[in-house]
């Protein structure tokens, strides 16, 4: 008979170490990485639309980092000598050469990167966080053992399915739960007056539609969509609603095996991300890559390339 | 990890320390309670900053030490428009980042705690946002205390719409009070004008819903 202590340990082993097959990892780290490089260029090509060698702007409310270090200026070449050598870690990273590594460097890059940018008026978002934790978590794992150029050419062993698991269900946990803090926050700060009426999403809508002005005709400049929506009070109640209720079950994903079930689940997550971004301009709008972390991408690898090798011979037969 | 035990180990570390921060509320990178859009206080209306590309554009109306008047603009300071923006509409008009608002709202005792020993005061009492504008300028440009090619004052000039509660939540948008107001920052300190009306730029006040 169990104890109750082995059947914590069974339960702990089912939810972390059961979940995935060896191969899954590498295949998540190499499209993972693909995406992190256009994620990552997109969150910080704001610092390169300066002048490189223009003025050194002195920052009114350095990141916390910054102050302890002394960088209180921004010297715009910096950022694109940064930005390159950062999409370049993201591509090392994804292609499995010098992978730690490459992970210390992407590390270092965002919070160069995230540090200039939130240096200059003060206002430090959230988008990097949660890449941040992921990237924790593919540095301490052996994501580079498999699926990469090093892996190959050294001909490193395989991994077992557990340690491919692990880290995997790390990440899906911390994504999920990001969202779940998400709505918590929102009741520890505002109670449900978040969602009353309208509530902060009308504010947000009407705020972000005007912030550009108005055109002579008297239509907003911009995100016209989200005025129009911050004219119907119903529907913006509704979509809050929704939000609690995503927020609130997101976590449950935890539970699902059928990948066929989750990508309707990550499809309705993204679709917030997206409605986030056209209503309010929210920059999120490319975070749904992290999501290869929940499925067996190897597999989805396999897929693809027999479906590429299939159409290359097509094409040759043809010819 | 070498095997199944280091693994749950290393797990247990890990969530101890990201999850931990949600209790304590840190929300300093690269650890967060995911706040984000979470603050909302219902105000008795919705005061939102009415943009004007054009004006952002040009800049802040400035004056040197020696009188001279010109325009500052982002082009001028090398800051990215999105950041300019937020100079332009918030700062100057002593707004400060969602996070110092949010930072010490709705507190529990333990976290006031820890934030007032470790931190420091609550950003919110004593706002100088503005102040920081105008030093910043100086240093970008290079300019002394006793330069007299200084900056000594900066205006930036917005309209303000503010939607009733009623009318919004009927969403009816279409007769804001419209009010045009300049923020107006000098070595001696900042200034809010509205109509004929100027004031000190209140330092403890709650913010609105300016974005």
């Amino acid at each position: 008979m169990n104890s109750p202590a082995t059947k914590r340990r069974s339960l702990v082993d089912w939810f972390f170490f059961d979940w995935h097959e060896a191969g899954a990892l590498g295949a998540v780290r190499f499209y993972f990485g693909l995406g992190l490089a256009v994620y990552l260029y997109y969150q910080f090509d704001q610092n390169l639309k300066i002048d490189a060698f223009g003025p050194h702007f002195h920052f009114t409310r350095p990141i916390w980092y910054f102050s302890l270090l002394g960088i209180d200026t921004n010297i715009p070449w910096i950022s694109y000598l940064v930005m390159i050598l950062l999409i370049a870690a993201c591509l090392f990273f994804a292609l499995g050469k010098w992978t730690k590594p490459a992970i210390i460097a992407i590390i270092l890059g965002i919070f160069y990167m995230k540090g200039v940018r939130d240096s200059f008026s003060g206002d430090v978002h959230h988008r990097e966080i949660p890449i941040f934790a992921l990237l924790v978590l593919f540095f301490f794992s052996k994501c580079d053992r498999m699926f990469g150029i090093d892996a190959r050419k050294k001909n490193l062993a395989p991994i077992e399915p557990w340690e491919s698991s692990w880290p995997l269900r790390a990440m899906q946990v911390y994504i999920a739960m990001f969202y779940f803090w998400a709505l918590m926050a929102k009741l520890r700060l505002s109670g449900f007056d978040w969602f009353t009426g309208g509530g902060r999403i009308q504010e947000v809508l009407i705020s972000r539609a005007v912030r550009d002005g108005f055109t002579p005709t008297g239509e907003v400049v911009n995100l016209s969509l989200g005025w129009d929506l911050a004219q119907v009070p119903g529907l913006v109640w509704f979509f809050g609603a929704l939000v609690f209720a995503f927020e609130l079950f997101f976590p449950l994903i935890l539970l699902v095996r059928d990948w066929r079930l989750k990508l309707i689940a990550l499809l309705g997550a993204t679709c917030f991300h997206l409605a986030n971004y056209f209503l309010m301009n929210v920059q999120f709008f490319l975070y749904p890559f992290v999501f290869v972390t929940f499925f067996n991408m190897n597999v989805f690898h396999d897929w693809l390339m027999g479906k590429l090798r299939l159409r290359k011979a097509g094409r040759a037969a043809a010819t | 990890m070498t095997s199944k035990q280091s693994a749950k180990r290393f797990l247990a570390v890990y969530f101890v320390i990201f999850f931990g921060a949600i209790f304590l509320r840190v929300d300093y990178f690269p650890l967060s309670w995911v706040p984000m859009y979470g603050y909302h206080v219902t105000g008795p209306d919705v005061t939102v900053a009415i943009g004007n590309k054009d004006e952002r554009e040009r800049g802040f109306a400035a004056q040197r030490a020696n009188g001279q008047r010109l325009y500052v603009s982002a082009d001028d300071l090398g800051v990215p428009n999105a950041n300019f923006r937020r100079l332009y509409h918030q700062r100057a008009f002593n707004n400060g980042p969602p996070q110092d608002d949010r930072e010490r709202a709705a507190l529990m005792s333990f976290n006031r705690w820890w934030y007032e020993t470790l931190v420091g005061p609550d950003p919110r009492l004593d706002r100088r946002y503005a102040d920081q504008l105008l030093v910043s300028v100086n240093k970008t440009f290079g300019y002394g205390k006793a330069d007299p090619r200084r900056i000594v004052r900066l205006e930036a000039s917005l309209d303000f719409a503010s939607f009733e509660h009623a009318d919004v939540a009927v969403g009816n948008l279409s007769r804001p009070r419209i009010q045009r107001r300049t923020a107006i920052i000098t070595e001696q300190g900042s200034f809010l004008r509205k109509g004929d009306v100027t004031t000190p730029m209140p330092r403890r006040s709650e913010r609105g819903a300016v974005e």
